[in-house]
C-alpha cells in the first residue's frame, strides 16, 4: 500500500464523493444540526469518530468472522445475508461504548457532543459507508477501511460546518416565507453540491 | 366498528397527504435524493419501503405488550434490519438491473428515520388495524413524493420516463437530448437538492393557504 494510494481514497471521499453532497448521506443531521456552527461542528466530530470507529469493527466483522465461518461451511458468501443485522448491531453498540467511555474518561467532550452521540445511531452516513467500504475492491485492507471511514467522516464535517456557517447568515435575510427552513436550506445545499462537483477529476 | 374504520381511513389519509413523511415531516430524505433519477428507481424504491414498514409496523404492534420499554428501540431495530434483508435479496433475485442501480440505498432503509419514528410513535400504541393503516398511508405517501421527484427529473434531465418492466418512454422530441439540450444538472446530485427544495416549498404554500382557508 503506497502513500499515494491513501491520499488518493482520502480526498476521493471527503471532497470528491462528498457523503453529503454527492453521496446523499446523512441528510437528516444535515438539515437538522446545522443552525449553528458549534453546533455542527461537534456533531461534525462526533459523526467522523464513530465512522472511524465502525468502519474498522464491520470490517472485521465481515474479514474475520463471516468469511471465515462461510469458508469453513464450504462457501464464503454463505453468512452474507447476516450482513445488515450485524452492521446495524455492531454500529448501535458502538455508540453505545463510545458514549460510556467518553463519560467516564473525557467528561467535558460528552457534555459538548451532549444529545448528538445516541442521534448518531440513525445517521445514514454511518451505515452507508460501512455499506461502501464492504462493497468496494479498493478498501479490501483494513488500512484503507480506515482511511475511507475517517475520509468520509471528514466530509460530513466539511459539510455541515460550512453549512451552519452559511445559515447563520441566512437568518438575516428576507427569505420567502415559503421557503423558510428547509426550503431555503435545500437550495443552498443545491448550490454547495454544485461547487463540489468542481473537485470531480481530482486524484484520476 | 364504523367509527374505528373512520379513523383508520383517517389515519392512511394523513399519512398521504397532510403529514406526508418526505414533503411535510422532513424524514427518510437520503432515499429520496439519492434514487429518484428516474421513475423507476423512485417506483421500486417507494415500494421496498412500503413492505417494510408495512411489516415493521405489523411485527410491532401484534408485539406491543411484550415489548419491554428499554430494548423497545434495538428491536424495532432488528425488526426493520430483517425486512430490509428479505426486501433486498428478493430485489437481487427479480429485479437485479433495478437494485444495482438503488446500491447502498435499499439497504439503508435500516437507518430510515421515517420507519422507525412509525413504530415509536403509532405501532407501539395502537393495535394492528390502525397501525397497518398507518403503514400503508406513510408508505404510498413516500413513494408518492418519491415519484414526484422522480417525474420532474427524469424529465428534464433526460427526457423520459422509465415504468418498471417497460422501455423509456420519451416524453420530450429526440432533438431534445441528441443536441444536448436537456438539462444534464437534474440527473447529478445539485438537481436533487434544487428540485426537493422547490417541491417543500410549493408544498409549503399549498398548506398555508390550505390552513387560511379552514380558518376563514
Amino acid at each position: 500500500m503506497s502513500f499515494g494510494t491513501m491520499i488518493t481514497i482520502f480526498l476521493g471521499v471527503a471532497l470528491v464523493n462528498n457523503l453529503v453532497f454527492s453521496g446523499f448521506l446523512g441528510i437528516c443531521p444535515f438539515l437538522g444540526v446545522s443552525r449553528k456552527v458549534d453546533m455542527a461542528f461537534g456533531m461534525g466530530c462526533a459523526v467522523t469518530f464513530v465512522i472511524t470507529v465502525s468502519g474498522i469493527v464491520t470490517w472485521l466483522i465481515v474479514h474475520g468472522v463471516l468469511t471465515p465461518i462461510g469458508n469453513a461451511i464450504g462457501y464464503a458468501e454463505a453468512l452474507y445475508f447476516l450482513k445488515y443485522v450485524a452492521f446495524i448491531m455492531v454500529i448501535a453498540s458502538m455508540v453505545q461504548l463510545v458514549e460510556m467511555y467518553l463519560k467516564k474518561f473525557f467528561p467535558a467532550l460528552y457534555t459538548a457532543f451532549g444529545v448528538f452521540l445516541p442521534l448518531i445511531t440513525t445517521n445514514c452516513a454511518i451505515l452507508g459507508t460501512c455499506l461502501y467500504i464492504d462493497m468496494k475492491p479498493e478498501t479490501q485492507h483494513l488500512l484503507n477501511a480506515a482511511i475511507y471511514a475517517f475520509g468520509g467522516g471528514i466530509g460530513f464535517l466539511v459539510a455541515i460546518t460550512i453549512m451552519a456557517g452559511i445559515r447563520e447568515h441566512i437568518r438575516f435575510s428576507d427569505v420567502p416565507k415559503c421557503f423558510q427552513g428547509a426550503g431555503i436550506t435545500l437550495l443552498v445545499a443545491a448550490i454547495l453540491a454544485l461547487a463540489f462537483t468542481g473537485f470531480t477529476g481530482i486524484g484520476k | 366498528m364504523a367509527d374505528e374504520n373512520g379513523s383508520n381511513l383517517r389515519q392512511f389519509k394523513e399519512g398521504v397527504l397532510s403529514n406526508n413523511p418526505v414533503l411535510v415531516q422532513l424524514l427518510g430524505m437520503c432515499p429520496v435524493l439519492a434514487v429518484t433519477n428516474s421513475v423507476e428507481n423512485a417506483l421500486v424504491m417507494g415500494m421496498a419501503a412500503t413492505f417494510v414498514v408495512v411489516m415493521s409496523n405489523l411485527i410491532t404492534s401484534a408485539l406491543r405488550h411484550h415489548i419491554k420499554p428499554h430494548v423497545r428501540i434495538l428491536i424495532f431495530t432488528l425488526t426493520i434490519a430483517t425486512f430490509v434483508t428479505i426486501a433486498d435479496l428478493t430485489l437481487k433475485a427479480y429485479m437485479y438491473q433495478v437494485s444495482k442501480q438503488l446500491g447502498a440505498f435499499v439497504p439503508l432503509i435500516i437507518v430510515n428515520c421515517m420507519i422507525i419514528c412509525r413504530a415509536e410513535v403509532v405501532a407501539i400504541k395502537n393495535g394492528v388495524g390502525r397501525s397497518l393503516a398507518d403503514a400503508f398511508g406513510i408508505g404510498i405517501g413516500f413513494t408518492l413524493a418519491l415519484l414526484i421527484l422522480g417525474v420532474v427529473r427524469e424529465w428534464l434531465g433526460s427526457g423520459t420516463l422509465t415504468i418498471p418492466g417497460l422501455e423509456p418512454f420519451h416524453v420530450m422530441p429526440a432533438a431534445f437530448t441528441e443536441n444536448g439540450h436537456n438539462w444534464v444538472i437534474m440527473i447529478l446530485p445539485p438537481g436533487a437538492f434544487l428540485t426537493l427544495g422547490v417541491v417543500v416549498a410549493i408544498s409549503n404554500q399549498i398548506r398555508a393557504r390550505h390552513a387560511k382557508g379552514g380558518a376563514a
